[in-house]
């Protein structure tokens, strides 16, 4: 097989594959996204800025910035960048550091840089680089992955930058979202299962850990609300929301009543009353629970059935891929996706506690948007590895 | 480079991407199996709340139903008041609203333009406006100014029956009298305006509003004649003004169903203005004389004692309060003599001016005594040893288990609030003095209403009646007629006793000591009590007369109660005149109505 993947790379490249019905996924997923946007902030932003289209207008520019990107980078053969992947990481840290001194704040967390007139989440650029950092050091590291120290080297490598979000950006859910890309990857060049098998279950006892301490902590500090207990508020918050209602409960509870108050077929599209204010940034990480609620179950459902297909695209280029180190990437970035978006619905739905997560390619985000164009832009450019007749 | 780092994609990578595929394919099914509960089963919760979160409620009030006298003449009505708010958000021009705001309800124009300028969801700018100015101000047509209808209670008969009527307060809810007791038929329901807004409280217009029309309440149909109610009302406060009496109550009922024509209590307080304590008076500086060692504390209860006047000045005495009735109790002890065979009429009698109970000399109020007399003659004398004789002869065993059987120990049933009592003795407390006592109306307490409604029994034949003002009440255009049922007591006594007791006091009217109440061409019975108040000291009566006509077929029944008369004080002597005049008046004018001819 490893013969016919490299007679297959030297194919000229108009017999290879292009991956349209991929590319269409994520148009359709973007288009949707802008609707669904104008949708969701038209209101607040006619209020705020008098004009209904600010923030459409913002994801318009930056989905085309995105799109340019994924255009070229689909064009240059993916192991140009592997050459790059310790500077990635590198910048990264940097990036992530710069937040610091120079990071804007917005809506109580420091989480974006502005370059001119962009703005950039550090976070974003993390996940790519971790992704083509993993797949690179994958690569070279052969067989030693089956190893425990080539393991735990994998697992390592991410956590500097994992703990760096969580502590600097006070973005848990980023820092989530890389340690899982890097599991994942890991789980998909290592041939066995025992050992993640027991590194899932170890995470879940740990999971269960922290919520069974956090409601002993509150009730052992009944009526002090500063303290220990206010930390694991969230998690509270997450047990019981309405008990919470006006804290930290505050957004679960209002996108509970948008999803609930959708119902099978929802209020129709641009009917949701609950992004009139009553849930704030609706545009943001709540935007499903408004999907929800103008287009009820059905609207949800085939959101969900979008990024399904395209996980299965993701999956069907991974393992067609030409090399593992196209496969990795593919990997990587199926695991971006599909991990933020899995986080998402969890946290609108209330399935998990309160994270700030947005969903890819519909929530309102610019920086976002490019670099998952970009991750998009990388997969396309392992598919064009493929021959058409192997597939 | 590339060709230098091969590197085998194994079948295992291929796998374990599937198997990948198939934890998220996992984790997928999780979340809509969540997403199915939330927007299914739990749909229906959420939605009510998201509901209330989004909407908000306006309420509109049900008309109030009016109160009408026998003869169609509407004695509580409601007056159409606005409200004028602005709502922030909808206004275009603010200056014109202000100027007109300015213009038509006379307010100053920075009171006005403070309220236009603020930023809020809606202000109102003034209430009870009357309904001409709101139509002006809804006529500029000015957008963002709300002009909201509202009902205002209103009485068209100022004091009349005042006592009787009641008043509403500020959620148009009955406060006393018939107001509260007919409560659930007048007040209707109200109506609400359903408006969905945003979180800010500002009307999502595409969204409408959802109206629950008000059901306006149902008029109440009283037996109350006003032109009854009013002569009585001037009869009551001229007796008041001449006799100068601390009050002076008159009711007039039909005594064969218990329809109350009126029910005056003088003084009367006006019950569109109904907060407002009368000047002091000569009532409230016998009071303050009476209390005038106690001015100090009387300072540090200012609000209470106001509480306290208001209330003693919409009190109804002749339903809350009880007095001894005196000798017009001698109706009740003739009948039970005459019902048990103690008595009968032709007995006769010796009246020395006094009679020995016990250790007891009780004076007759002749103190020469009225000499011979039979039974008749005595109750025309109203002679107290013949009532005591005829008292002590029934015993105290009967004379209570009548006061049972009259209905005396029960309150009459009348459909007014705040009926009192009969102060009672216990039986086993009932000795011979008790007994010559209660046999001329003293010792106990009852309420006039209560008196009124037993003679009403004795003479009517044996029927014990419910009294009440409230005939039926009737809906919007004639819809949900209700017809008001009260009970009936029958054979309370025989329908001999009744006659003979017609009998005896027509004689009283026509010979005895109610003669001021006799008038020409009418056959009229009655029977007048003097009552001296507790404690016996004061020196105050109540003088009183009851009567009825026509004697021998009563169709209606009156009775006046003077309490605390200066100079002459007998009930024969000033009672009895005022019930004549009314009777004068009403006897012609019921005949007119062909009321008795029921």
């Amino acid at each position: 097989m490893a013969e016919r993947n490299r007679t297959r790379r030297r194919q000229h490249n108009s017999e290879n594959f292009m991956d349209y019905s991929l590319l269409f996924i994520v148009l359709f997923l973007l288009g949707f996204g802008m609707i669904m946007v104008y949708s969701t902030s038209s209101y607040e932003a006619n209020l705020t800025y008098g004009d209904s289209a600010y923030y459409l207008k913002k994801q318009i520019f930056a989905t085309i910035l995105g799109l340019i990107a994924m255009m070229v980078v689909a064009n240059i053969p993916y192991h140009f960048w592997e050459r790059f992947a310790v500077i990635g990481y590198i910048v990264s840290v940097v990036l992530i550091f710069l937040i610091i001194p120079f990071g804007h704040e917005s809506h109580g967390a420091k989480r974006w840089l502005y370059i001119g007139p962009i703005s950039l989440q550090p976070a974003e650029v993390a996940k790519l680089c971790m992704i083509l950092f993993l797949a690179s050091m994958i690569c070279t590291m052969g067989k030693q992955i089956r190893h425990n120290k080539g393991f735990w080297m994998v697992l390592l490598v991410p956590m500097p930058i994992a703990l760096m979000l969580w502590q600097i950006t006070r973005n848990l859910s980023s820092a989530i979202i890389v340690v899982g890309i890097a599991a994942l990857m890991l789980f998909v060049a290592c041939p066995d299962y025992k050992r993640f098998v027991l590194l899932a279950l170890a995470g879940i006892a740990g999971a269960a850990l922290v919520v069974y301490a956090s409601v002993h902590m509150a009730a052992s500090q009944a009526g002090e609300t500063e303290g220990m207990g206010f930390r694991f508020e969230r998690i509270l918050a997450w047990l019981d929301p309405e008990a919470y209602a006006s804290g930290k409960g505050f957004q679960t509870i209002q996108a509970l009543y948008a999803i609930g108050s959708g119902g099978i077929l929802g209020k129709g599209l641009g009917s949701s009353m609950q992004k009139l204010g009553f849930l704030p940034e609706a545009q943001n990480d709540m935007i499903f629970s408004i999907i929800c609620e103008e287009l009820g179950l059905f609207g949800g459902f085939a959101v969900i059935i979008m990024f399904v297909m395209l996980i299965w695209r993701f999956m069907v280029i991974a393992n067609n891929a030409p090399d593992l180190f196209g496969a990795l990437l593919v990997v990587g970035v199926l695991g971006h996706v599909a991990i933020q978006v899995i986080l998402n619905i969890a946290v609108v739905t209330n399935t998990i506690p309160n994270t700030g997560i947005s969903l890819p390619f519909i929530s309102y985000g610019g920086s976002s948007v490019m670099f998952l164009l970009i991750e998009i832009g990388l997969v396309l450019s392992v598919a064009r590895g493929i021959r058409l007749k192997d597939l | 480079m590339m060709e230098e780092k091969p590197q085998p994609h194994m079948t295992y990578h291929r796998s374990k991407t599937v198997a990948v595929m198939f934890l998220f394919l996992f984790l997928f099914a999780v979340l809509m199996g969540r997403m199915v509960y939330l927007m299914v089963f739990r749909s229906e919760y959420y939605t009510m709340r998201a509901k209330e979160l989004h909407e908000r409620e306006r309420s509109i009030k049900a008309a109030r139903g009016r109160i009408i006298d026998a003869n169609g003449r509407i004695l509580a009505d409601n007056r159409t008041v606005c409200t004028i708010s602005v709502i922030h958000s909808q206004i275009e021009d603010a200056e014109e609203v202000i100027a007109v705001l300015c213009r038509e309800l006379g307010l100053s124009d920075e009171y006005v333009r403070k309220r236009v300028e603020k930023y809020s969801s809606i202000e109102k700018i003034k209430s009870n406006v009357d309904k001409s100015v709101g139509d002006a101000i809804r006529a500029c047509d000015l957008p963002g100014v709300k002009v909201d209808e509202d009902y205002r209670r209103y009485y068209p008969c100022g004091s009349l029956g005042s006592k009787v009527l009641g008043f509403t307060g500020g959620d148009n809810q009955g406060i006393i009298g018939l107001e509260v007791v007919y409560e659930d038929y007048l007040k209707g329901q109200n109506g609400t305006i359903l408006t969905v807004t945003d979180a800010k409280g500002v009307e999502v217009d595409a969204e409408g509003e959802e109206r629950v029309e008000p059901v306006a309440g149902r008029d109440l149909y009283i037996s109350m004649d006003m032109n009854i109610q009013s002569y009585a009302t001037q009869l009551a406060l001229q007796t008041l003004e001449t006799k100068e009496a601390d009050s002076v109550s008159i009711i007039v009922m039909n005594p064969n169903n218990g329809e109350l024509l009126a029910m005056v209590n003088v003084p009367e307080f006006d019950l569109n203005d109904p907060y407002t304590l009368p000047e002091p008076d000569r009532a409230a500086e016998a009071a303050e004389t009476a209390d005038g060692a106690e001015t100090g504390q009387e300072q540090e209860t200012e609000d209470a004692s106001e509480q306290d006047r208001l209330n003693a000045m919409w009190r109804n005495g002749c339903i809350n309060d009880t007095y001894e009735p005196g000798s017009t109790f001698k109706i009740v002890t003739a009948a039970a003599g005459l019902e048990s065979g103690a008595v009968s009429v032709t007995d006769t009698f010796h009246c020395p001016g006094y009679i020995m109970v016990e250790d007891r000399r009780i004076r007759c109020h002749k103190i020469a005594g009225h000499g011979a007399e039979d039974f008749v003659q005595a109750t025309m004398n109203s002679c107290n040893p013949v009532f005591i004789t005829v008292g002590l002869r029934i015993g105290a065993e009967r004379f209570y288990s009548y006061f049972e059987r009259f209905g005396l120990l029960k309150k009459t049933g009348i459909d007014l609030p705040g009926e009192a009592g009969t102060i009672m003795h216990r039986l086993e407390d009932i000795g011979p003095v008790e007994l010559a006592t209660m046999s001329f109306g003293q010792s106990f307490q009852i309420t006039p209403i209560q008196l009124m409604v037993t003679a009403a029994s004795i003479v009517n034949g044996g029927v014990r009646v419910t009294p009440h003002f409230g005939i039926r009440a009737v809906g919007t255009g004639g819809a949900d007629e209700e017809a008001f049922c009260y009970p009936v007591q029958e054979n309370i006594v025989s329908a001999q006793t009744s006659e003979t007791m017609r009998y005896i006091l027509e004689k009283v009217v026509s010979e005895g000591g109610g003669k001021n109440g006799a008038i020409e061409g009418y056959r009229i019975g009655g029977k007048t009590a003097t009552s001296q108040t507790l404690p016996r000291s004061s020196g105050r009566y109540i003088a009183s007369f009851l009567a009825f006509a026509p004697a021998d077929d009563p169709q209606i029944m009156a009775m006046a109660i003077i309490n605390n008369p200066q100079g002459s004080y007998y009930g024969g002597q000033i009672a009895a005149p005022v019930v004549r005049q009314l009777f004068e008046n009403i006897l012609p004018y019921l005949e007119n109505m062909d009321y008795n001819k029921k």
